[in-house]
């Protein structure tokens, strides 16, 4: 990762994630509401429900939520340009995992019961999917030999090929990374009667429409993991990461729009699962082979 | 060489002089300065000593021989009276058979030895004498304010203060001596001292408790003193009885057996499963004493000692043996803290965890292992003792050390909670220290291909990141008006946690330059490393870690920690009462009205998953796992299979 | 356009409704009415609503919870009452534990009536309660917006007009 690199990441993630994700945000409630036969929202209403809410009275629980948010967005964009920069992989999970504690010391700080129930499915939610994610950079190492992210240009051919498993595996965490359900525990859509809104119960205004941005920073960040795995040294990598990446993407919204959640028991017990299975037989093989 | 001597010493005449000392007044001014003497000597040992090679002094002085063996005996007869005393004769017999060991050996194959140099100084065991002047002696100016307060809240018992203040600093005295002891009876000594003082210190307030778990505490410790006594005898019948020797040998052939024995001392000194319940135990004492054991001083002592065995492990017996207890430990210890709500007790779960992370990097021996294993040990030392403090106070004020009455902590106590917020930020997430060091431990076994390590180390940073997160988010919470509890706290207490979060901030911005002038340039000098095919120890580090990415988390953390100087608590946002369905009557205590029209309080506990982490579900079945991995290994080193490679 | 009226999230109390009304509520959320073509969703938390969709009457228990709902939601924001109950009472009117429609409780800017109240009529009150949301916007953004309190709310069940849906009679928006 250079400087020059850096700055460019800076500019282009800084700039083009937010559309993208502003853009996968309006696909996502499009094409769930034709999977309802419903007409649904149009494309760009993520953007109208940012302006909308931007556009709300200036209130708050106490003087040190909205810091909290604001340091969380400033994270995902960080981990987002460390990642574009091709910076170390590691830095960049652990810069995501930092963004996502001060989304939940922000629930916390405001001490209601609502935001506590929510962070607190936060805090298993990452439990949930912390191993996968360290196991995945790991085995990303022991793939590239390296940790830098820009180094998967230099293959000659993506590692899918030699992280199957991992990849599945992946996919299955990435749905609560993604905040789909099954596994919308902590923040979901449909929990108005048990939840009110979790972990966001006590944001509003502007506070609330820098959470939605982080959402938008974020997926598109996690969607630019899955395409990781198809990018190898040739023009043609980056844009089968990309078909693949929108059909992992439209692959959780088919996900999201079929199952009905579960317990956080039955999500911590199956993503350690899988994560335990897939990514040892996928590392054995990988170290027995090299 | 004159310092070294030094360091040993001003603590030893600060515990005589505490010991005769009964009043407050006079005992403040001879605590703080002896204190401020120790940091001023550690800080001339580091200006000479931090950043060069390991350097030698052949003391060859028989008086100091004979006196370890003096203190060796007077420390057995000491525990042996108390165990007859307390009716734990297993005690007795142990600390008599170590005794009767100690003293045969002493007088007759220990003379033969020849020994070259009785004490050297390194980088490493400066550094450690860093961390046990400042944070030890920092300690001890706590314990001026609390045990204030502590006699004060237990008026029914003797003030038997003196013997405290003068246990503490005997104390460092010994942890001083055993970081730069080469001559292995020397070492053997200091580390008794180190276990018989936390015996006294874990049983202080004498209660029925206090006193069982200090025997568990001295059994444990005692077995552990046994093995390196056995150790002893083994190494002394070869003729070596030099630290530096015994490493430059590896854990190969003959070293194979005694070496095994030293790791299993280390191992139970550093709370190991299956021995953590020791340190679990200790929790009865006061705060300081937790706070010295966890920190600077006695299981430190333990991990140390393996650190500096480490260049001998690796792809071995004895190597697999620390490394599969000590990741064992990390994960199991993780989960178990999830299930704990006692602030202590949380701390001491991840304290052991912590150990075993260190434990299980030094098992693997390879120069990024080390690497991880020496940072893991700064920012724990400094990380936790702020914390224990943190703890300490607020119990004094909130009159709890429960977790879920640190709610509200941050309005209640600001100072007090935004400094534990600092501890814990450093201990779980990064870019603060200790992920730092984690990220190493990743490169390592991932550099390594130890698959076994790599899952332990997946899950077990999952659970870290639960229990420390749940924590986090309780002291972090706000109701507005609330009274300030912060009133009462001493002055002795402010300094001391001023001084540890000082340190926990100026090691998380300096380390990527501590890394380069100290710890990089210690472990290069090591070409013994096992692990065969490596390039030396500066160009893997460099290559896998990078010094660029060291600087970004350093830039990182400065970043964060300006924009909450800057920014936090700088909203202009009117405040409004909490969502709570409607029927909110009081948002600072969470009341609603009821379906009675009563006004009811509601409340939120956090999660600790007692049916999946509680001790009750794991404890059983790893301290029977800890069991046998021990047995296997040592059997193994003793049939002296450690000798070859693996593979 | 502004986007505030591109993304009206609501809230739906439920005073003391029959239930019919509710009904005919969530009924809109349906594929065959489909409100999410506009933007609205139905979320939870008065804090992140913008418009409050009440059904049923409003009585001694549960005024309380309406107004605080109504005060939790951060400006702008607008109030629909949904159903004749709300409006006026309906035939709850003169029972002994009813106070009377919504607006007996909290300030009310569209009155939806009918029973149960059609879909359609709901849709059209959100339609025009949009617009009363955007003026309170502008106000807000010119710093000029009165909130409203449920102190002063108005007892207007003149305001109905044959059962039409109307606006209720004077907005007080602007200072001075």
């Amino acid at each position: 990762m250079t400087a020059i690199s850096f700055i460019l990441a800076l500019v282009g993630f800084g700039l083009v994630a937010p559309i993208i994700g502003c853009l996968l945000a309006g696909l996502d409630r499009k094409i769930t509401a034709r999977l309802q036969g419903r007409v649904g929202p149009p494309l760009l209403q993520p953007y109208y429900d940012v302006r909308k809410l931007l556009a709300k009275e200036n209130v708050s629980v106490n003087r040190f939520q909205d810091f909290y948010i604001a340091m969380s967005l400033f994270l995902a964009i960080l981990a987002g340009v460390m990642f574009f920069a091709g910076g170390n992989f590691l830095l960049v999970v652990f810069l995501i995992t930092l963004s996502t504690l001060f989304l939940i010391v922000a629930a916390y700080s405001s001490r209601s019961p609502f935001a506590e129930i929510g962070a607190e499915r936060e805090i298993i939610q990452v439990m949930s999917y912390e191993p996968l994610v360290i196991l995945m950079t790991i085995a990303y190492f022991l793939a590239v030999r390296t940790f830098d992210v820009g180094a998967v240009f230099g293959l000659s051919q993506p590692i899918i090929v030699s992280l199957p498993l991992v990849f599945i595996a992946f996919l299955f965490v990435l749905t609560i990374k993604l905040r789909k359900s099954p596994f919308d525990l902590s923040y979901s859509h449909h929990a108005h009667q048990e939840l009110v809104k979790g972990i966001t119960t006590e944001m509003s205004g502007k506070t609330l429409a820098m959470v939605e941005v982080t959402h938008w920073y974020e997926n598109v960040l996690f969607m630019s993991w899955v395409g990781l795995f198809f990018v190898w040294g040739s023009w043609i990598g980056i844009l089968v990461a990309v078909i693949v990446a929108l059909t992992i993407y439209f692959l959780e919204i088919l996900i999201d729009s079929n199952f009905a959640r579960v317990k956080w028991q039955a999500m911590l017990k199956w993503s350690w699962l899988v994560t335990l299975v897939f990514c040892t037989i996928n590392i054995v093989v990988l170290i027995m082979v090299s | 060489m004159a310092t070294i001597g030094l360091l040993v010493v001003l603590p030893l005449i600060a515990a005589a002089a505490l010991f005769f000392i009964k009043k407050d007044s006079l005992r403040t001014p001879v605590v703080i300065g002896f204190a401020a003497l120790i940091m001023l000597a550690c800080v001339w040992l580091a200006i000479g000593h931090l950043t060069g090679t390991m350097e030698f002094y052949p003391l060859k002085s028989q008086l100091i021989t004979y006196a370890t063996l003096v203190i060796d005996v007077i420390l057995g007869v000491y525990v042996f009276v108390k165990g007859i005393k307390h009716g734990v004769p297993f005690a007795s017999v142990l600390a008599g058979i170590q005794t009767a060991i100690v003293v045969v050996f002493e007088l007759t194959v220990a003379h033969g030895v020849n020994i070259d140099n009785d004490i050297y100084v390194d980088s490493l065991s400066v550094m450690m004498a860093m961390i046990i002047g400042f944070v030890g002696s920092g300690i001890c100016i706590y314990a001026l304010g609390y045990m204030r307060v502590f006699q004060e809240q237990h008026k029914d018992q003797p003030d038997r203060r003196h013997i405290f203040f003068s246990i503490f600093f005997l104390f460092l005295s010994a942890m001083f001596a055993l970081v730069f002891s080469n001559n292995l009876a020397w070492l053997f000594c200091a580390w008794e001292v180190t276990t018989v003082c936390s015996f006294v210190l874990i049983g202080y307030t004498r209660t029925e408790e206090a006193i069982q778990n200090s025997f568990r505490q001295i059994v444990m410790n005692m077995l552990c003193g046994l093995a390196f006594a056995i150790a002893l005898v083994y190494l002394g019948a070869a003729g070596i009885l030099e630290l530096d020797k015994l490493i430059n040998l590896g854990a190969i052939g003959l070293a194979a057996f005694p070496i095994a024995l030293l790791a299993f001392a280390g191992l139970t000194k550093a709370a190991q499963i299956p021995f953590q319940s020791w340190l679990l135990g200790a929790m009865v004492a006061p705060t300081p004493t937790s706070a010295l054991l966890h920190s600077s001083t006695m299981v430190k002592a333990g991990v140390f000692l393996l650190a500096k065995l480490s260049p001998a492990f690796g792809w071995n017996f004895n190597g697999m043996m620390v490394m599969l207890i000590g990741g064992l430990t990390f994960l199991i210890c993780a989960f178990i803290a999830i299930s704990q709500s006692n602030a202590k007790r949380v701390l001491a779960y991840s304290t052991v965890s912590n150990l075993g992370l260190i434990c299980a990097c030094a098992g693997v021996g390879t120069p990024e292992a080390m690497w991880a294993a020496i940072f893991l040990l700064i920012f724990h030392a400094v990380a936790k003792s702020l914390l224990f403090l943190c703890v300490g106070t607020a119990e004094h004020h909130i009159g709890s050390r429960d977790i879920e009455a640190m709610d509200n902590l941050f309005v209640r106590m600001p100072t007090i909670a935004r400094f534990m917020a600092l501890g814990m930020l450093t201990m779980f997430i990064a870019p603060f220290g200790m992920l730092v060091s984690k990220w190493a431990t990743i490169v390592s076994i991932a550099d390594t291909g130890n698959i076994v390590l790599m899952l332990i180390l997946a899950f077990g940073s999952a659970a870290t990141f639960m229990f420390w997160a749940k924590w986090l988010g309780k002291v972090l919470a706000v109701a507005q008006h609330s009274a300030d509890l912060e009133k009462g706290v001493s002055k002795s207490e402010w300094f001391a946690i001023g001084l540890m979060a000082f340190m926990v901030l100026f090691c998380s911005v300096a380390f990527p330059f501590i890394s380069e002038s100290v710890v990089v340039p210690y472990l290069a000098q090591f070409e013994q490393f096992v692990f065969p095919g490596l390039l030396p120890a500066w160009q893997t580090i460099s290559a896998t870690l990078g010094f660029d990415n060291l600087l970004i988390m350093a830039i990182i953390v400065l970043a964060i920690l300006a924009s909450f100087a800057v920014f936090f608590g700088r909203s202009k946002k009117r405040i409004v009462p909490i969502y709570m369905a409607g029927v909110g009557v009081d948002s600072e205590k969470r009341s609603y009205r009821n379906s009675l029209s009563g006004v009811s309080e509601s409340s939120q506990r956090n999660w600790y998953l007692e049916d999946w982490f509680g001790e009750k579900a794991l404890l059983p079945i790893s301290n029977i796992m800890g069991i046998v991995v021990l047995v296997v290994g040592i059997a193994l080193a003793y049939i002296n299979l450690g000798g070859g490679a693996l593979l | 356009m502004s986007s505030t009226i591109k993304s009206p999230w609501i809230i739906h109390y439920d005073a003391s409704s029959c239930n019919g009304c509710d009904i005919e509520v969530l009924a809109c959320l349906t594929p065959l009415y489909d409100v999410e073509r506009f933007g609205i969703i139905n979320t939870g938390n008065p804090k992140h609503a913008d418009i409050l969709l009440v059904t049923g009457s409003v009585n001694e228990r549960n005024i309380s919870v309406l107004q605080q709902i109504y005060e939790q939601m951060i400006e702008p924001k607008v109030v629909i009452a949904c159903g004749i109950c709300a409006t006026t009472g309906g035939i709850f009117k003169e029972c002994y534990n009813t106070l009377g429609g919504v607006d007996k409780a909290v300030p009310v800017d569209v009155y939806a009536p009918g029973c149960a109240v059609r879909p359609e009529a709901i849709i059209d009150a959100v339609v025009i309660g949009l617009s009363i949301l955007e003026q309170k916007r502008v106000a807000l953004a010119q710093g000029k917006l009165v909130s409203e309190t449920t102190a002063e709310c108005v007892t207007a069940a003149d305001k109905i007009v044959d059962g039409q849906t109307v606006r209720a009679a004077a907005l007080k928006i602007t200072k001075g």
